[in-house]
Order: structure tokens, then sequence, then C-alpha cells
């Protein structure tokens, strides 16, 4: 009898490895896992450092392409890839996803979903990969819809619909599975929205819970808006965000607050908007917040990555929280309570002299948007934007792509009709000061800059680090690249042929570690020769 | 009865999507109007004042999509296929006239005239000038430099003499100076015609391109700076200046199609 059940055991544990559906343990342990990339951040520490070191500073050179995957899907690309039996699964722009083959690129099933007419999208048709639970796949489509696919055929198992599209509202994030939660956040601060986290039950869609990003009258932060403009307050969340199981709290970064770059109508700080909220993973319920640019008017969106790591500073373990904001201050925070640890400028800043103790910036006049223009520094897009960053817990360093220049912002007065643009500002160049741009190292503990790697133009793609003291990153001009990541010296680089915004990743399949990564329309692996 | 309104409507509507001349040119209130429409759908592009950024300058009154209302009518509703340019065929009819009249009501157009001597800068250019040695008209000039077959009716006279007696004041787009020093020692100057994080491609003054990468070469650097000569303030008097100006602001592509 016992031997039957053993072998009963042993054919379900097979089964089990054949299927490998992803569980909540496996989504809590996914950085032991070197083989797989189970989530958007590869951990729910948001590190995207890969535990494999067979790709070396001293054999990155030997690095060749091993498949490519053309999907024929033009537009900007910007998917995480999920690895897990032995499958590739991506995202791509306008609602398609594909599974694809580990072993030779071959497509195992598609998903399409024509978007809708009417569609109000800031920057494009954009997606940035699924989250997956059991043998499901998530993902938000460009309507403000989040779907349930089956992960073996990519059919769908359930649709909701997030909000409505037709006020502004967008779908683009890639979802974060926390226990039997799927969360995700929205885009469509630049229509006026009201932007909000949602968690929904990741076996039937239902809605769990909602925390609105602005905060209404009444409600805690609800003062910080003048008049009724928290009604078209922003605050969109639109990149993942991280979670700390032992505390049980989801970090999400927000939005600017909308219209964007003029703040006249909406005076006050405008809570909880340019923030990183820190709410309980079962009710949504805010625990803190930390709003790096209160009353923006700049659209410095709070959106990079909100990563967790655990730090000594000043001879006190800390439970951190980093963030690169756009506001161009490197940010280092106690996660357990919101106290910010430190901020250090990580590129040219005029708007501020520095930040006070409190969090606050030390605000520099004269650099508000004007009707005549005004140039302040950073440009609209920071600093660092929403790219994915890297935490090596090898190096002790945190890498991140960041541009380095300034705008001319303006204002302007305008009237906000439901679903349309509603920014009342916009920006130009500065006449002959090309923006230029550069990945960095960043010791977390110090904000001390360790290296960066200078780029003619501004970095458009995520981070890898790994085990093997390597960074990969990509460029607008079409380079797939390998920095060494304890002195940022360019050790290898691929011509893609197509602008790299994703970020890279890393697996194993039979043994062999792969590098992953979009580029342009086309998915494609690289390995040693 | 019914048959003849539908022909009516159909011949209306006709008429109204093939108009050639903008039906609210003059009025105020329909520039006004496409003033706000222009700050939300154009100024990301084009700046606030229509000045230009990423998208083209609007206030040169010459547009290179042709100058006629119906010109700028359809460039606004169809896009530019293969640049930034999108298509604003949602937008309703009357809001794209309205954004003609702003961006008529901006062109500066008038606010040089140019008394020069077509001919006689035609002949400054290509010989005291020696300008065609690095510019094309049509079929004829160098290739170093910008394209100057449709100069007159891409740039206002303004800007065409600022490009002339200042040319690193505003380059256009793809055309600064790099400099490679090889590890033997030798300089290489020429404008970009490629430049990326690991090499520059550039073509020199004899016309010849060179690739490098970064990483065989003792140093590499682009400059926001033309290799245009910046002394023809001082080789031309001021009437053979306005010859040229003449000459240039005559360039519009026509004989050349």
């Amino acid at each position: 009898m016992k031997t039957w059940a053993t072998l009963l055991s042993l054919i379900f544990a097979a089964a089990a490895a054949i299927t490998a559906a992803i569980t909540s343990d496996k989504l809590r342990q996914a950085q032991s896992d070197p083989n797989t990339w189970l989530s958007y951040g590869k951990n729910y520490y948001g590190w995207r450092y890969s535990p494999l070191a067979e790709i070396t500073p001293a054999n990155v050179a030997q690095l060749v392409p091993k498949w490519m995957y053309q999907t024929g899907v033009s537009g900007k690309n910007e998917t995480t890839p999920l690895i897990f039996d032995r499958i590739m699964f991506i995202t791509g722009p306008s609602n398609n996803a594909w599974a694809l083959d580990l072993l030779t690129g071959n497509k195992l099933w598609s998903y399409a979903q024509r978007p809708p007419q009417g569609l109000h999208v800031c920057c494009g048709p954009v997606n940035r990969g699924f989250a997956a639970l059991g043998e499901k796949l998530f993902k938000v489509n460009l309507e403000a819809d989040l779907v349930a696919l089956d992960a073996k055929t990519g059919r769908t198992i359930w649709k909701t619909r997030i909000d409505d599209f037709r006020r502004g509202f967008s779908g683009t994030v890639a979802p974060l599975v926390v226990k039997d939660m799927v969360v995700i956040g929205i885009a469509g601060a630049e229509f006026g929205v009201r932007g909000f986290i949602d968690a929904y039950d990741a076996n039937t869609g239902q809605r769990r819970w909602r925390f609105y990003t602005v905060a209404a009258p009444g409600e805690p932060g609800g003062d910080t808006w003048g008049g009724d403009s928290w009604m078209r307050g922003g605050g969109s969340t639109w990149v993942t965000g991280t979670y700390d199981p032992e505390l049980n709290v989801i970090y999400w970064g927000t939005g600017n607050p909308g219209p964007d770059m003029n703040g006249d109508v909406r005076p006050g700080d405008n809570l909880y908007t340019d923030a990183v909220v820190a709410l309980d993973a079962d009710t949504g319920k805010l625990k803190w917040h930390f709003q790096f640019t209160p009353h923006d008017v700049h659209d410095w969106d709070a959106i990079s990555d909100p990563v967790l790591i655990n730090l000594t500073i000043k001879g006190q373990a800390v439970k951190a929280l980093v963030q690169a904001n756009r506001n161009g201050f490197f940010y280092t925070l106690d996660r357990t309570n919101g106290k910010m640890l430190l901020a250090k400028a990580y590129t040219k800043v005029t708007w501020a002299d520095g930040i006070a103790p409190d969090g606050r910036p030390i605000l520099v006049k004269g650099q508000d948007p004007t009707e005549e223009g005004n140039k302040s520094c950073p440009g609209i897009g920071g600093g660092h934007n929403w790219q994915a960053t890297s935490y090596s817990p090898q190096t002790g360093l945190y890498y991140f792509g960041t541009t380095d220049g300034c705008h001319i912002y303006y204002k302007y007065d305008q009237e906000f009709i439901e679903g349309q643009w509603y920014q009342a500002s916009t920006v130009g160049g500065v006449p002959k000061e090309p923006t230029t741009g550069a990945v960095l190292a960043v010791n977390p503990t110090t904000g001390a800059i360790k290296w960066r790697f200078d780029m003619v133009q501004t970095p458009t793609a995520g981070i890898l680090s790994t085990a093997g003291g390597l960074v990969f990153s990509g460029d607008s001009h079409g380079y797939l690249f390998a920095l060494d990541a304890r002195t940022g010296k360019p050790l290898w680089k691929f011509q893609t042929g197509g602008v790299v915004i994703a970020p890279p990743i890393s697996y194993t399949l039979d043994g062999k570690q792969y590098i992953a990564v979009a580029a342009g329309s086309t998915m494609m692996t690289f390995a040693l020769r | 009865m019914k048959r003849i309104w539908v022909i009516v409507l159909a011949v209306s509507a006709l008429c109204h999507a093939q108009r050639e001349r903008n039906p609210f040119s003059g009025d105020p209130k329909a520039a006004e109007g496409g003033r706000a429409a222009f700050r939300i759908y154009c100024s990301p592009c084009h700046g606030i004042r229509g000045e230009g950024g990423r998208g083209p300058d609007l206030t040169r009154g010459t547009y290179s999509v042709g100058e006629r209302d119906r010109d700028l009518y359809e460039v606004i509703s169809e896009g530019v296929p293969g640049t930034e340019m999108p298509s604003y065929n949602t937008m309703n009819e009357e809001t794209v006239w309205h954004l003609v009249s702003y961006i008529r009501s901006i062109a500066k157009r008038s606010t040089e005239t140019v008394r020069g001597n077509r001919q006689s800068g035609e002949k400054l250019f290509w010989t005291k000038g020696a300008c065609g040695q690095c510019h094309v008209v049509g079929a004829k000039g160098g290739r170093l430099g910008p394209d100057l077959t449709r100069a007159g009716r891409q740039r206002s006279p303004a800007y065409l003499r600022e490009s002339v007696l200042s040319p690193s004041e505003d380059l256009t787009p793809g055309y600064f100076t790099v400099t490679v020093v090889t590890r033997e020692g030798r300089k290489i100057e020429g404008v970009q015609r490629a430049f990326d994080n690991f090499s520059a491609q550039l073509m020199d003054a004899k016309e010849n391109f060179h690739s490098f990468l970064k990483s065989d070469v003792a140093s590499l650097k682009r400059e926001y700076r033309s290799l245009m000569p910046d002394n023809y303030g001082k080789l031309f008097s001021a009437s053979e200046l306005n010859d040229l100006l003449a000459y240039l602001v005559s360039l519009r592509g026509e004989d050349q199609r």
C-alpha cells in the first residue's frame, strides 16, 4: 500500500513538474529559482537580478543570438517575458500576446484582441507584460480590461472591465500577483482621470479592493486639492509595484497630478500623486505614503520601480525602499514607515536646492512653467523615467538609466472635457542643448554614484543585473549591451535592429544560461557560443 | 423627395470635403478657436507658439507640404506618412479649418522682404560662395550639407539669412560635427551621418564616408557646431548677401520635380 502511495505521489510530483503551476510560494521564492522568470521584477522586491553566473565578464564576448521571433506587430515593445514550463510568455503592443517554445522560438499560441475605437492612450498602445498564477496568465488590455488567459492555450478564462476607457482610462501595466489576487495600476492622467490601484480575485476576476491615488474631500489628504480639482487629479499607476510578504505590504508608485504642468487649477500638495503608497495587501488600506514632488508642475511621475532592499545604514539594519525619482533625486526610504533616510541628486537639478530632512523639496524660485516658457532641469521625462531598474546583491549597487537635460516648460488655460487630452501645459526643447544620458550605478546606502556609462541620448531600455557580474541594457539605436557590474565598462554589444525599450531577462534551458529581450517587434534570445 | 435630399447632402459633403480655401479665412474667432485646439493637439511637437520643437516651425509661413489651405487641411487630417506627424482624421472639419486659421495667423512671412537679384545670387551660390560644393540644388551640387532644393519653401528668409551668417546658430538635425582621432594620431572631421553609443559614421569634406567603433579610436566626439564656414558676412557685401538670399528664397522645388 505504501508502495502504491509512493508511486502515486511520484506520478503527481512528475505531473506537477510538467505543468509546474505557479503558486504563491513559488512567487515568494522566485529569487532562489534561477531557471525561471515568474513576474515583472523577477522577485517581489523588484530586483530584476538573475542568480545565474555562467555568462561573465570573461566570456560575455562569446554571447550570440540563438533564436528570434518576429511578432509582426509594430509599435513600442515594452514587455517583460515570463519564463516557465519551457515556454516564454510575452505581450506586445495593441492587445497582442504570444507563447513561444523556449527551445526554438516557435509560436505555441497567440492572443489578439482588437482595441476599440475611441481609445485615449497618452504614449502609444503599449503593454509591459504578463503576471502568472496557477495555470493562468493575467494581462491588462488597452481598453482598461483585465483578462485571465489559459497558459496552455491563450484562451480567455475571464475578463473584467477595470474602468471606462471613454473617460481616458487605459491599461498598460504588467500586473502583480499577490496571494490569490491580481493587483493592477491604471494609466490616463493626461486625460484628467482619478487614478487608483486595484486588486482582483485571480479565480473569478471580481474586484477585492480599490485604492484611489487621489484623495477625495473628507478622506485623509482630501484637503490637498483645491475645489473639485481632485475629480481630475490624475495620479495614474502605470508601472508595476513591489510587495513585502513579511510585512504584507504592497508598494506602488503614483504618477503626475492632472493637469500635468499647470498647477493653477489644483492648489495644494495634491496627495497622493507623485508618491509611493504602502498598502495593506489584504485590504488596500493606506499604511503610509511618501510624496516626492508635492504640487508637481513638471510631470515628474513617481512611477520608477519602488525596489525593496534590506540595507545597513550607519550601522543600523533597515528595511529600505529605493527609488530613482523622475524629479532628479535618488531616495532611500524606510519601508516600514515611509521615513526618508536619504535623498541625493543624480542628474542636473535646478528646481530644488535639495530635499529637507522631512522629505519636502527645498524649492528654487522661478522654476515653474509660465505662458512664455521657463527652463527647468531635469526635463519632463526626468532624470530616470519608468524603465525597469535592477539591484544586484552581489555588488550592492542599484542600476538605472538617466536622461541628463532640461526642458522649457509652458502652461496655458484649458477647459476640461471628459475623455480629452488635458495637460494645459507643454514643453519645448532647449536650443543648442541636446539631451544625453547614462546608465548609473548608485550605492543605495549613500546615494553616491559608483560609476556611469555615458550615452549619447536618452536611455530607453530597462536593466538586468546578474550574478555573473554583468549589467545588461539596450538603447534607442538598437544595441543590446553588457557592462561590467562593478565598473560600468562596456564588454559586449549586439545590434538588434530595433529600439530596445523592454528590460532584458535571464533564465536557463537545459542547464544553459540565456539572455532574452524584446527589440523592435522582435523577441530574441542569446547564449554563449 | 428623399432621394433628392440624399443627392443634395452627398454633393454638399463632397464640396465641403474638397474645399480648396478655408471657409473661415479672415474670421478672428476661427483663429482663436484654432489656438485652443493647437495647444492641445499640436503644441507637444510644434511648440506652444508653433515655433517648432520635435515638429517643424510653423511660423515661417512656408510649409513643406504645400502652400494652399487645402494642403494644410490635408496634412492635419491625414498626417504625413513616414514621419512623426499623425493623422487627425477623427477631428471634425470645422476644428481642422480653425487650426488652419490659427497656423495662418502665426505666420511671419511678410516680416522680411528680400530685395536682391535672384540671378546674381544664383551665380554667387555656385562661384564666389562655393555653396554648391556642399549643398545640392536639384541634381547639381555637393552632398555634405543639407539639400537646399526646397529651401525657400521650408525656411523663412530670416532663418535663411541667419543660416548663412551664423551656420552654427540652429543646426539642421543630424548635421552635427564629428571629430575622430585614431590611435595613430590621425584626425578626421566630418558631418554626422550616424552616431550611437558605440560608433560614429561621418562624411568628410571630400564626401568620403568613414565608420569608427569607439573602442578602436583614441577619441571620438560630437559637437553642436556646423562645418560650414562662418565668414560669409565678411565674404559677401550686403548687396551680394541679398542676392544670395533672393536665390535661396526662390528655391521651391518646382523645377526639380
